[in-house]
Order: structure tokens, then sequence, then C-alpha cells
């Protein structure tokens, strides 16, 4: 196994990279056949306006453009040269043949390629659903010939698909083939479902996309369609008394309308999007003749309306609960997976949760016991560990990672070149930037980013909350609100 | 502030616990008492000056809690300084048997035992009290290292709004305002009451209100906003210096107490 990469190689690797990471020239970008799919009377309009999230990039062969499990932002689509698809079980024995292999030549066939890859050519797209989805990358995607791509970020992707509807189709189509009929399977309500009505299914499904703040279904009006997630965030309130009550909120692979729909009922809320939000929808006639003669169903979806009512009931007996969900969709509390908070009417002000912070972390605190405030409750400035932590993206050398099946984002220091695009790109500023009393070689003072990591490793959990002696400090998910309206009261 | 709101104990189980405790050692204290004459030298005498000893040397142990963090977290520890603490103190008590101590250093443990008790009681009233009402009765929540920095910017967000305004509010503000806004004005009243005050400070701003144009009672309103702000932060900087403070009066006579109870027992050995 080779030793670790010297941090000044890192460096100059990732500013050899930035010097690349130019936007694509507005003349190249306008002969490229995806460029050519926006309608020509307004397309100079449209790539003014994404240029700036656009860039080509060259990978020579070997390189990965993608690597499976990390984050991604971006479509990709190859303008020059030929990729490969690897499983990650593929990757390995791939490697091997790069390693073997002869000087590339100018076509893929000049070398043998390995068995059972996806190639990939000019004019392919990959990329998308990840960056749609929000979720990590599936498969890693290298070079097999000298490659050169051009890097659509998501901004620019949503305005793509906006105003050209052959590239969305592409899109759909895609994610109907190889993605819906796997997310449809999760939704307990398919369970039973035989191939050809799932497959009827993933045929007539329609895919939305909403902008922050629009509603998708109103509350009293005939629910007429089934809604899954696909990307982005859904709230789902209700009007009590006048007031617009948060109940919960939908993350990706989250659904609503079945019950409506299969008993014939209104809407009992309201769906917003909270972000930019992807939706499946499924109409009223697609899901009646897909589970409507399932004897168990109704009765499950009964207990489940009944539910929904109890829920409806907690709410508007303790509407502050609502509230505090409220400004959990407001400040992005949602997103987190283990969120920071501090009862100040409890709370002595010792910083005892600062020193254990930073005895536990090298005399260095990873957060600030300051933030907003909600009622009794002080939002620290400390790490959310977000479900879809969108500071991996763009980390040159790796540093900021979460491990598979792992809680914690976590920063490597001596992996970390300090080039701030973490700190630059989470929504909330809980990372940090702190010099490590280096000096660097061209005199700049060296710099590492820092963030909450939930004292990884340590068996007694976070020190903050283990340290406060009056059981202030608090760590909660969203994802529970039974637990948030029992801890938030 | 509600001394029993703020003295509710948050485990009450553990405080009823403690009282059983208590009541379990003042039983035995009768029966040995009922038995003969009371040594606190010997027998029940000792073994409650055995537990005082235990109790207090636990007590003065608390500083080392984040060492314990593997055994339980610290709010355990909080809570078993506090209980243990006071039962030691009990248990003090009655191996004296109530009866005044005879020397100077039975008597310095006596006072200083009784001291600790006093100043870790009141602590813990501080420390219920004084988060509930800085967070139920201000807007602003600051750290109390940041305050001087705070007010600077407060002043200097007055400054701006005065500019442009009439003489008399310039006036005013150079004379009475800037020099109140400047500097820091901790008072005890904020212990009672986290506004105390806020109605006087003001009074005059407001009565300026009708004595000025159209703009600079805008101007007036702002500032008295500016004014409420700093006053929050006096009443910050009074609590929680008291928060921290308190503990000059509580852990000095500890550990003199502690060095006192080494000698006790010395003597008590060795003679």
């Amino acid at each position: 196994m080779s030793g670790p990469v010297p941090k000044e190689q890192l460096r100059q690797a990732y500013e050899a990279r930035l010097r690349l990471l130019v936007p694509a020239d507005v003349a190249e970008l306008a002969r490229l056949p995806l460029i050519q799919l926006i309608p020509e009377k307004i397309r100079p309009n449209v790539i003014g306006k994404i240029q700036k999230y656009t860039h080509f990039l060259d990978f020579a062969p070997g390189q990965a453009v993608v690597s499976a499990g990390e984050w991604s932002d971006s479509v990709y689509a190859i303008v020059r040269g030929a990729a490969v698809v690897l499983e990650p079980a593929q990757e390995a024995p791939w490697k091997a043949v790069m390693r073997g292999a002869p000087p590339p030549g100018p076509a893929p066939t000049s070398r043998p390629a390995p068995p059972r890859v996806q190639t990939l050519g000019v004019g392919d797209l990959f990329g998308d659903r990840s960056a749609l989805s929000r979720f990590p990358v599936a498969a890693t995607v290298s070079a097999w010939t000298p490659l050169r791509v051009l890097r659509v970020r998501l901004p620019a992707l949503r305005m793509l698909t906006a105003v050209a509807p052959e590239l969305k189709k592409r899109l759909d189509q895609r994610y109907r083939e190889e993605t819906l009929a796997h997310q449809l399977r999760r939704v307990g309500l398919f369970a039973e479902v035989d191939e050809a009505a799932l497959q009827r299914l993933r045929e007539r499904a329609k895919l939305l996309a909403f902008s922050p703040g629009q509603i998708v279904a109103r509350e009293g009006t005939l629910a007429d369609s089934f809604y899954m997630v696909r990307g982005g965030y859904l709230k789902v309130s209700v009007d009590v008394g006048g007031a617009d009550l948060a109940v919960t909120y939908l993350r990706p692979g989250d659904f609503a309308g079945e019950t409506a729909i299969l008993l014939d009922e209104r809407w009992p809320f309201t769906l917003q999007a909270v972000e930019h939000a992807e939706l499946v929808r499924l109409e009223h006639e697609d899901m009646v003749a897909a589970v409507g003669d399932k004897p168990r169903l109704k009765d499950r979806l009964w207990d489940e309306a009944l539910a929904r009512l109890k829920t409806r009931g907690v709410v508007a007996r303790n509407p502050v609960a609502s509230e505090y969900l409220q400004m959990a969709l407001e400040t992005g509390l949602v997103h987190g997976e283990s969120v920071l908070l501090i009862d100040l009417s409890t709370c002595t002000r010792c910083d005892d949760c600062v020193q254990a912070c930073a005895d536990t972390h090298g005399g260095q605190p990873v957060f600030i016991r300051e933030g907003k405030r909600y009622r009794n409750w002080l939002v620290p400035t400390a790490c959310y560990q977000c479900t879809d932590p969108v500071c991996l993206v763009d980390c040159p050398t790796g540093a900021i990672r979460r491990e598979v099946s792992t809680l914690e984002v976590t920063i490597d220091a001596p992996t970390c070149i300090g080039c701030s695009n973490c700190a630059t790109r989470c929504p909330w500023n809980n990372i940090v930037m702190v010099e490590t009393g280096s000096v660097r070689k061209d005199g700049k003072p060296e710099e590492v980013a820092v963030k909450c990591d939930l004292c990884h490793g340590r068996a007694e959990g976070p020190a903050c909350v283990s340290a406060c002696p009056h059981g202030s400090a608090v760590r909660i998910s969203f994802k529970d609100m039974a637990a948030v309206r029992s801890v938030l009261r | 502030m509600r001394i029993a709101a703020a003295l509710r104990p948050k485990q009450p189980r553990v405080f009823l616990a403690s009282l059983g405790v208590l009541v379990l050692l003042a039983a035995a204290h009768a029966i040995g008492l009922a038995r003969g004459r009371f040594d606190p030298g010997r027998g029940l005498g000792l073994a409650f000056g055995i537990l005082a000893a235990a109790g207090y040397v636990f007590a003065a142990a608390y500083p080392w809690r984040r060492r314990a963090a593997r055994l339980a977290p610290a709010r355990f520890w909080t809570q078993a300084h506090v209980y243990v603490g006071g039962l030691a103190v009990a248990a003090a008590l009655l191996h004296s048997g109530f009866v005044w101590p005879h020397g100077l250093v039975d008597t310095a443990l006596l006072l200083l035992s009784g001291w600790t008790t006093f100043t870790g009681f009141l602590g813990v009233w501080l420390q219920k009290g004084i988060p509930a009402r800085l967070t139920e009765g201000l807007r602003v929540e600051v750290l109390l290292e940041r305050i001087p920095e705070l007010r600077a910017r407060v002043v200097a967000a007055a400054d701006a709004c005065i500019a442009g305004a009439g003489d008399v509010l310039r006036r005013h503000y150079r004379q009475e305002l800037r020099p109140r806004l400047e500097r820091p004005h901790p008072a005890l009243s904020y212990l009672i009451e986290v506004r105390a005050g806020r109605d006087r400070a003001l009074e005059p701003l407001r009565r300026l209100a009708s004595f000025v144009a159209a703009p600079d009672k805008a101007r007036i309103d702002d500032l008295i906003g500016l004014h409420i702000e700093k006053l929050e932060l006096d009443a910050h900087l009074t609590l929680q210096r008291l928060l921290r403070g308190w503990l000059v009066l509580h852990a000095p006579p500890a550990a003199v107490l502690l060095g006192l109870l080494a000698f006790h027992v010395f003597s008590a050995l060795w003679y």
C-alpha cells in the first residue's frame, strides 16, 4: 500500500486543476450537441446564464472523472474521447488493465477492454441521477482514452431542463429506465405489485420539478395524484384556525397521497416545496389499477389515515412543536442527521461544552456557542451532519468525507490543503478555516478546515453533550418528529 | 427570583432518595443516643465522621469529573456533588453530636462546612434561576467575552444614527446618552429583575420626543432600541459574571476545608 501523498503535492495538483476550472468558452459551448437542444431563439441568452456553471475538463486515460460513493452536483457530457463505467467490484481489475495497457491508441478497440463494463462515447451523459437526487455516485466513471468532458453544475442543469424539452426527456428516460422501478419497489404499497404493473407505472409516471415555495398539493382539494420525492424537500402543513402549522416534511424517498386517492379523500394537508424539488407523480387511475384490488391494503390505509388524524390533533394541541418544525425548515436544520441544540433556560454559560470540545480536538474547539435563537433554544454554529452534505462536493483531496453507512462527516487534517471549498459551500457557515501555525512554501499561513465530527471514535459520544453539567446540550435529528416534540417542549 | 421555582429539583427521585438517606442517618443517630453516651471518636460517632470525610473528598473531586466521563456524563457528577456534599455536612453534624467543638481546628472545620454548604446552595439557586431569567426576560443572547465588542457596536450604531440630527437631540446624546452607552453598568438589581431600571433609563429619551421634529422622532425610536440592547448587555454582564463569580465564595473555602479535614483525620489517628 502506498503512503500518504505529501500535502504540497496535493495542493499543487489542486491549483493546477483550479486553473482549468474556468467557465466554459461561449463559442465552444454553442457548438456542443447538448447546447444545440436549446431553442435557437433563446440559446444565446441561456448560454450567457449557464456559462459560469459549466467547465471543460480533460482527463488522461485511467483518471477517474467521478468515483463511486462521492457526492456530486454535476452532470457530465462527453465532448471527445471515451469513458468506462465501473461498478465498485470492477474497479480493481480495471486498474490492473490500465497499468498493463499499451500507450493510448486512437480508438477504444485498440486495446482489449475488461469484461462487463459499460463504455460511453461522444454525446453521452453521466452523473445526472446523483446530481438531481442528491444521492452518492453509484459507479466510477474513468477515462478510457484522452477524455474531454463538459461539466454542468446543478443550477445550469435545472435551467437547461427547463428550456430544452429534449434534454429533459432524455434525462427522465434514463431515470425511468434505470432507477424509478427500484425506488417504487421501496414504497411498501408497491412491494407486492407484479412486474407488468410496475412497468406500467414506470412508463406512465410523470417527472416534475418544483421551485422553492411552490405548492404541490393544497389541503382540501381533491387528491388525484400520488407523489414520491426524488430530490429536495417538501413541507407538510395543516391549516389550524387560520394558522399554517408545519406537521412534518418529506425527504428523498418519502411519498404522500396514497391514502387519500385510494380512499377517495381530499388532501388532508398542504404539500409545499421547501427548496428545488424533483417529484414523481402517479395519477389516480394508475394507482387504482396497480394496487386497488389488494385485499389487505384498505385496512392498512385506514390505519394510516387515523394515524395522520392523530398527528394533526397533536400539532393542533401543541402548535409550538409546529413552530420548531417551521424554524427547522427555514433554517435548514431538517437537513441535519445530528443537530446540536442548547437549552438556554438551563445553560449556565459555563463553556464546559466548548472546553470539552477543545480537549477532544487537540485544543481547537470545532463549534462556537453562538448562533440563532428560537424561544429558549440556541442553535450553535456546529455542523448538522447533513443527510446531503454539499460540503463534500468539490473537495480536491477527499479530506472531507463520510464513510458509507456512518453519520459523521469528518475532515482528515493531514490531507486537507486549506482550499476552503467546503467552508464556502456549507450553507450554514458551520465549517471554519483555522491557521495551523505553519507557513506554506508561498509564504501564506497554512490553514485547515475544522468542523464538528461528533467526536468520531470517542466511546462516550459527543464531548459537548457529555460534558454539560446541567444536561442543557442535546443532539436531535428532525427525522424523528415525535422525539423532536418531546425534547423541544 | 422565585425561590421555590429556582430550587425545584431536576431529578425528584434523587432528591427523595437523598432525603431518605438523611432520615436514615438521623434515625441511626437517635438510636445510638438512646443506647448510651455518644462519642465522636468511637462507634456510631466515628462512623458518621468517616462518612462525612468520604463525602467531602468525593465532593472535592468534582473538578476531575471529565476524567470520569467514561463512567457517567457530567450532569450525573453535578447531581452527585450537590447531594453527596449536602449529606456529608449532615453526617459531619451528626459526628459532632450537635455539640459546639473545642479547639480552633474543629471550630474552623465546622464553620467552613457551614459556609461551603451555604455557598453551595447559593450556587444551586443562582444556576437554576439566572439562566431562566436571562432567557425569558431578554431578547439578546451573548457570550460574556464578546460583550465589550458588542457594546462598541451599539455605540457605533448610535453615532451613525445621530448624524444629521437636530441640536437638541445631538446635545442630549453627547451629554447624557453616549456616556451611558459607552461604559458598562452592571447592577445587582438585575438579579431581582432582568429589566430593572429600564423604564427609568429610557424616560429622558421618550420625553425628548415631544420636543423634536419628525425625523428626530424616528431617530429617537432607533436610539431607544439601541439603549435597550445596551441595557440587556449590562444585564448579561452582571448575571453571567455572577454565574462564574460565585465560585470564588465556594471553591477556595472548600479547599481550605479539605486541608483542615486532612489535619483533623491525621491528628485523630495520631493522637
